[in-house]
């Protein structure tokens, strides 16, 4: 049996779906900047996976499109994590649900 | 077969990383389950035949931005909440949501017929550059994209330092000067 498009879209998937549970169910906020970043990896995955499955020329644009994807991920922490310290140093504490009053 | 038996390993070593992200209580080593989850998926990438992607994959990912996460946690000695619970009663509600989710897109991957095509470009170092470079009028146009997405790090890190930094005539700022 050999390695078909389907079993790489299936990985991609779990990936995926253990990302978001932890972006959404932790409660410590460096698990949920780690969780978005898990669900980032699974997408570029199946850009990948999916553009393996395209014709000579086509096949180009889905292993060029996550380094632009893995470029935004690098800002995204840069600021979410510069983020992450100004709260930090109101509220004492990395737990999320104090951060749900935002009134300064 | 064999590239069969290679998806098998990384793709439980990647999941079994990502799992142990979920269920690991302190942050630094969830943070380093996602170093090992990150460095599997580059080798996914070598092996489905993209092997600069794995690097970028390696040098910016498990490198740079995982560099950043770790010494994030250790600055503000994320540990200190690790006494509260890790899940609430909202997670109950989350798991089985995510696994209908899951269920149901993973019902239509498994329609949608894949297969995999014999003239795929390998993605090589020469082939990507080529690509991402081509200034020509009837090329891509990606280059457009990469300078957008300079001046997108470079506002990025601007708005990091101006958020990060501690207010200079601030109270905060004073007290910590007053006491060097």
């Amino acid at each position: 049996m050999e390695l078909q498009p389907i079993f790489i879209q299936i990985l991609s998937l779990a990936i995926f779906a253990v990302g978001i549970v932890v972006a959404i169910s932790r409660r410590n906020i460096f698990f949920v900047l780690m969780g978005i970043e898990l669900a980032l990896n699974a997408v570029n995955l199946s850009f990948v996976g999916f553009a393996k499955t395209l014709p000579a020329e086509l096949s180009v644009a889905g292993q060029i499109v996550p380094l632009f994807t893995i470029a935004i991920a690098a800002a995204e922490a840069c600021v979410g994590f510069a983020m992450v310290i100004l709260i930090f140093r109101n509220r004492e504490s990395v737990d999320a649900d104090t951060y749900s009053n935002m009134r300064g | 077969m064999l590239s069969l038996i290679y998806f098998i390993v990384l793709g439980l070593i990647a999941l079994g990383a990502a799992v142990c992200v979920l269920l690991s209580r302190h942050p630094l080593y969830g943070a380093l389950s996602l170093v090992v989850s990150m460095v599997s998926l580059a080798g996914i990438y070598g092996l489905l035949g993209s092997p600069f992607l794995g690097v970028v994959q390696i040098m910016v990912y498990a490198g740079a931005i995982m560099m950043l996460v770790t010494f994030v946690i250790m600055v503000l000695n994320g540990a200190r909440d690790s006494k509260t619970p890790m899940f609430d009663k909202v997670s109950l509600f989350i798991f089985p949501a995510v696994i209908v989710l899951a269920g149901l897109i993973g019902f239509a991957l498994v329609r949608a017929p894949l297969a995999f095509d014999a003239t795929t470009l390998r993605g090589s170092v020469a082939l990507t550059s080529q690509t991402l470079f081509d200034v020509a009028q009837t090329g891509p146009g990606y280059f457009i994209l990469f300078e957008i997405l300079g001046l997108l790090l470079l506002s990025a890190m601007v708005a990091a330092v101006l958020m990060a930094k501690k207010r200079l005539g601030s109270v905060e700022s004073e007290n910590t000067e007053g006491n060097h």
